[in-house]
């Protein structure tokens, strides 16, 4: 599922909804939490790869956009301005604990959890029929991301998730953008490593 | 080993952002090179795959309680923010960090937000280091970290308003300072020893600059 | 009469009260260097893609921070890194020390002692005209200096850059 484009017809209502957000109506603030909610949980899961953990953060990133409304302006995309704040959470969030010795900067094991929903068939066991193939090859994908870093899983959630530009990646980071490309690079490469057997036996 | 340009053009081809000629180029090159060309279609397997299996939206687990959840922390906030214009801000810190999911996420309000100095990797002890840092402006966050490659400390600012275009912003070389108590001012003078600005301060602490000193 | 008077002592007092907001003076005489914990060189930077927005300005960076553009670039996405105005600085122990490359964006240094590997424990406010945009315990280090990300200006953006020099032998 991509991203909605800016240009959707459901943006043009949220401006009330902030309007009225800013003026201190907490009812309105909850029609765009309910809204956005998906949106904002799904970025911070796959950031993070942690069920409870990426509730809370995305819980936190919807206060900290409540305090932070007053100074937004609004002739930009609440959304884009509501997944920074998401992202800047998490991304700190996980920093702060790679600093506590969670691993190294290359693909150590860190924390996860089976994707909420996910089938997971024991190994050896056959796939039958394609729906069991593709929830498999979901919770293999989710546990290859989980492997990754945090940069490298930051640029692949931005890109693929969120399909962010290039630009808006790097200002994001912020690094350059030959950094973004070098660690898309990288991310695919590992995702692709740790998805070898399954590509083999589908070409 | 692939020259990392390669890499590169890979990712722009894999991402769709070359332009028609730049794209075709690639592509000619990817018919001559048939290992390449394995690479490039095997990552873009990947690719459609990471799509499908990254939904950009999921279901939150107890959908109902997030919301009423931070609803419920919203009326906090308000009932705090009004009785809470005694306190100092340490005390309003010592009380966020009490909440362990506070602890580990950072705050845009106007308190404090304080990271635990980095006492591990000996690597860590010979870094520049934010310890904390307070904006003023609720709106601006400040976050901080370490860059290896570019071997500096990095404080970003986010949320600042832009400064106008059409303001001229410009700068001085300043070489050295003298302060003159006085006057409760210090002067900048550049390489030459001509007195380029003189900094005091107005009756609410702020900094003034003149041009010629100001008289006592 | 009445209003030269008036005068007077408001002036008195507008003096009085900028005494009170100085730092008090050292018991050194007056011909005596202040004591300093080290020199700062700060910076403005005017960051962009666009070559036909720089100022032109000749600054440039002293030899110890050569390459001080690549190591910009590492983390903020621009192609142009422009030196506006530098600083050299002493961080003074006991007063407050002003880095001024610039009156549009500066800082203020107040200094909290050595910290251990050559540092300095500081106490950091970056300025923007009246305003303090943000307020920082810090420790600097020699070698390590600090890139402060700033307000956006012209489609690029303001740097602050901040580096200890390494403490010469006394």
């Amino acid at each position: 599922m991509s991203a909605p484009a800016a240009t959707d017809p459901v943006e043009v209502t949220d401006i009330d909804l902030v309007k009225r957000s800013q003026a201190g109506d907490t009812r309105a603030f909850d029609a765009l939490v309910t809204k956005y909610r998906g949106r904002i949980y799904a970025m911070t899961y796959h950031l993070i790869q942690n069920e409870t953990e990426a509730w809370d953060l995305a819980q936190e990133a919807f206060i900290k956009a409540w305090r932070a409304l007053p100074g937004f302006k609004l002739d930009a995309s609440f959304y884009t301005w509501l997944y920074r704040i998401a992202h800047n959470v998490t991304y700190d969030w996980l920093r702060k604990k790679r600093i506590q010795g969670d691993g190294e900067f290359d693909d150590e094991r860190t924390e996860h959890r089976a994707a909420a929903g996910a089938e997971t068939t024991p190994k050896g066991d056959a796939a039958p029929d394609a729906a069991l193939r593709n929830a498999e090859l979901g919770a293999r994908i989710q546990a290859a991301i989980a492997k990754l870093s945090a940069e490298h899983r930051q640029v692949i959630v931005l890109r693929e998730v969120e399909g962010l530009a290039y630009e808006e990646i790097a200002a994001l980071v912020p690094c350059s953008l030959g950094t973004v490309m070098s660690r898309l690079f990288y991310a695919r490469k590992k995702l692709q490593e740790q998805l070898k057997d399954v590509y083999e036996t589908t070409l | 080993m692939k020259p990392p340009s390669e890499n590169h053009d890979l990712t722009r081809w894999l991402d769709g952002v070359m332009s028609d000629a730049e794209r075709s180029a690639f592509e000619q090159h990817l018919a001559e090179d048939p290992a390449l060309s394995r690479e490039a279609n095997a990552l873009k397997s990947l690719r459609a795959d990471l799509r499908t299996h990254l939904p950009a939206e999921m279901n939150v687990p107890y959908g109902d309680f997030f919301n009423s959840q931070i609803q419920v922390r919203l009326a906090q906030e308000e009932s705090r923010r009004v009785s809470d214009s005694a306190h100092s801000p340490v005390a309003k810190l010592l009380h966020w960090l009490k909440k362990p999911w506070l602890a580990l996420a950072g705050t845009a309000a106007a308190t404090a937000v304080l990271t635990v100095a980095l006492l591990r990797t000996p690597d860590a002890d010979s870094y520049s280091r934010i310890l904390s840092s307070y904006t003023p402006d609720i709106r601006v966050e400040a976050r901080s970290f370490h860059d290896d490659a570019a071997q500096a400390t990095v404080l970003v600012l986010d949320g600042l308003d832009e400064v106008p275009a059409e303001r001229k912003v410009s700068g001085i070389n300043v070489h050295r300072s003298e302060n003159e108590p006085e006057i409760a001012a210090t002067a900048l003078f550049d390489a030459g020893g001509k007195r380029l600005l003189t900094i005091s301060r107005d009756a609410v602490g702020n900094p003034q600059f003149t041009v010629t000193p100001p008289r006592g | 009469m009445r209003a030269f008077a008036l005068l007077l002592s408001l002036t008195l007092c507008a003096s009085a009260l900028a005494q009170e907001a100085a730092v008090p003076p050292t018991e050194a005489l007056p011909t005596m260097k202040p004591a300093t914990e080290g020199q700062v060189w700060g910076a403005l930077i005017f960051a962009t893609n666009d070559a036909a927005q720089l100022t032109g300005s000749k600054e440039k960076e002293p030899d110890h921070l050569q390459g001080l553009d690549a190591r910009l670039a590492k983390v903020f996405p621009f192609k142009h890194f422009e030196i506006l105005g530098q600083h050299q600085q002493d961080i003074f122990r006991q007063y407050e020390s002003w880095v001024v490359p610039s009156r549009d964006l500066f800082l203020k240094i107040d200094s909290k002692g050595p910290a251990d590997k050559g540092g300095v424990n500081i106490h950091l406010q970056v300025w923007r005209e009246q305003q303090v945009l943000v307020k920082s315990d810090a420790i600097l280090r020699p070698g390590s200096p600090l890139f402060i990300g700033g307000p956006k200006w012209r489609n690029g953006r303001l740097i602050f850059v901040l580096s200890l020099d390494e403490r010469k032998a006394r």
